[in-house]
């Protein structure tokens, strides 16, 4: 089994043809292929290791709670991304603008009729943003709130795109929900 | 007096403080009892001190490692990626290496506050393991270093054996490296090279070389000298440093392949 395993900066035997795509973990330095993390190579897919902390990219899903609202943005500390909870404390702030909240009629769009603070919502980075923050949209079906309590303190269930209501006092908020996939 | 820098958070030591005085060593010009012209005492010129190496052992760090030289001590943790705090854009990922003392490390007591003495030797390790991390691959993110040196025997050797030690927890951190930073120092003493000297070698010799590289891909990460060495001289010492760096690899290799085999 140790024979397996790779250290960084160790060659990995390649097969004879055509150099494949390089994954995460690998890098390519004066014609070798070398591992750059400690784990087992594959020929699909990147480097095993257990499943590391990774800050967010473009295009990665970002889980994360509503802290702070101001008629422009929505700022939003991101915990999960891509599936991989990041350790306690080390969260990434992310900000998700008047325009990225969907994806029509954007400039009716008011930032408190979409989000509360403590909602928990499901983004999708768009770019590496400012020093501060990265920029997140909800501007797809499968994004927005998952998660959020009504004024009564009861966990909402949603009724549409754009509203969830209070189980215990059976009031409507606004939020901009999001339908996950396979519900 | 000087109340203004008095620390209050901390148990503060007496202000002055005394090296215990054993009865052997009084009377011995150092406590190897070595003079000049005299053989190394107790191993080889080209021996280091055996190498105790382990990774993972602070369990709230994402990454760690402990290394031990007969009388160094140092332990290491890697926290991170994780969000910068500066409040510029940068492409790059950014590492952040800090030095700790122990108030015990030395023979005489180390004040709690940071001095010139662990920066010089935080930027040391920094300039060593800059080359072999793939910080393109984190945009916006810091990864922090602490090194804790529990007992200095040798501040060379603590320079060396933190950066193997560093090199070590960011593998076990799982942060993209370009290959293992491995270091060795070595002294000049007469017309012999001895290799990982400890604190009272050093001292009796005329130089010091702290020799940082990554044998898998046989590159130098950092060269520094401390004291008069000739040009002949610091070649040689860093042609024997590279040869024992392959052995420390192993080392290293070995307490990483154990770690990645219990996880």
């Amino acid at each position: 089994m140790s024979s397996d395993l790779v250290l960084p900066g160790q060659p990995i035997p390649i097969p004879r043809g055509p150099i494949p795509q390089l994954g995460t973990g690998v890098y390519a330095r004066e014609g070798a292929v070398r591992a750059s993390l400690t784990g087992t190579p594959r020929y699909e897919g990147p480097v095993g290791t257990r499943p590391l902390p990774r800050p967010p990219a473009p295009n990665s899903v970002v889980l994360g709670s509503i802290t702070r609202l101001s008629p422009l943005q929505a700022v939003l500390s991101i915990t999960v991304v891509d599936g991989v909870p990041l350790p306690a404390g080390e969260e990434f702030t992310g900000v998700i603008r008047v325009q990225d909240v969907r994806a029509t009629e954007k400039d009716k769009v008011k930032i408190a009729d979409c989000f509360r603070g403590g909602d928990v919502v499901k983004g999708l980075v768009i770019s590496l943003g400012d020093a501060r923050s990265y920029y997140v949209t909800t501007a797809r079906n499968d994004l927005g709130v998952i998660f959020a309590t009504s004024e009564a303190g009861a966990t909402m269930e949603p009724v549409s795109w754009q509203e969830m209501r209070c189980p215990k006092t059976g009031k409507i908020e606004k939020r901009k929900c999001a339908k996950p996939e396979g519900l | 007096m000087a109340q203004s820098n008095f620390d209050r958070r901390r148990i503060n030591g007496p202000e002055e403080s005394f090296p215990p005085t054993f009865e052997d060593d009084e009377g011995e010009p150092s406590s190897l009892g070595w003079r000049l012209g005299q053989p190394r005492q107790g191993r080889a010129a080209s021996d280091i001190r055996p190498i105790f190496l382990k990774a993972g052992l602070i369990t709230q760090a994402n990454g760690s490692a402990y290394i031990e030289t007969q009388r160094s001590k140092i332990a290491c943790a890697v926290y991170g990626p994780r969000q910068s705090k500066s409040t510029v854009y940068s492409e790059n990922g950014r590492l952040n290496v800090e030095v700790k003392f122990a108030p015990f490390s030395c023979t005489r007591r180390k004040v709690p506050i940071r001095d010139a003495e662990d920066r010089s030797v935080a930027v040391q390790i920094h300039q060593a393991l800059l080359p072999s991390i793939r910080l393109e691959l984190l945009p916006k993110s810091t990864i922090d270093i602490f090194i804790t040196i529990i007992e200095n025997d040798g501040i060379d050797g603590c320079i060396a054996a933190g950066s193997v030690a560093a090199s070590t927890a960011l593998a076990d951190a799982g942060i993209e490296m370009l290959g293992l930073v491995i270091a060795c120092s070595a002294c000049t003493i007469g017309k012999e090279i001895w290799l990982d000297p400890n604190n009272d070698e050093a001292q009796a010799s005329s130089g010091t070389l702290i020799y940082a590289s990554m044998p898998a891909l046989g590159t130098v990460t950092n060269v520094s000298q401390n004291g008069r060495l000739t040009p002949d001289e610091a070649i040689r010492c860093m042609e024997a440093c590279q040869e024992r760096c392959i052995d420390i690899h192993a080392v290293v290799a070995e307490a990483l392949l154990e770690n990645a085999q219990q996880s």
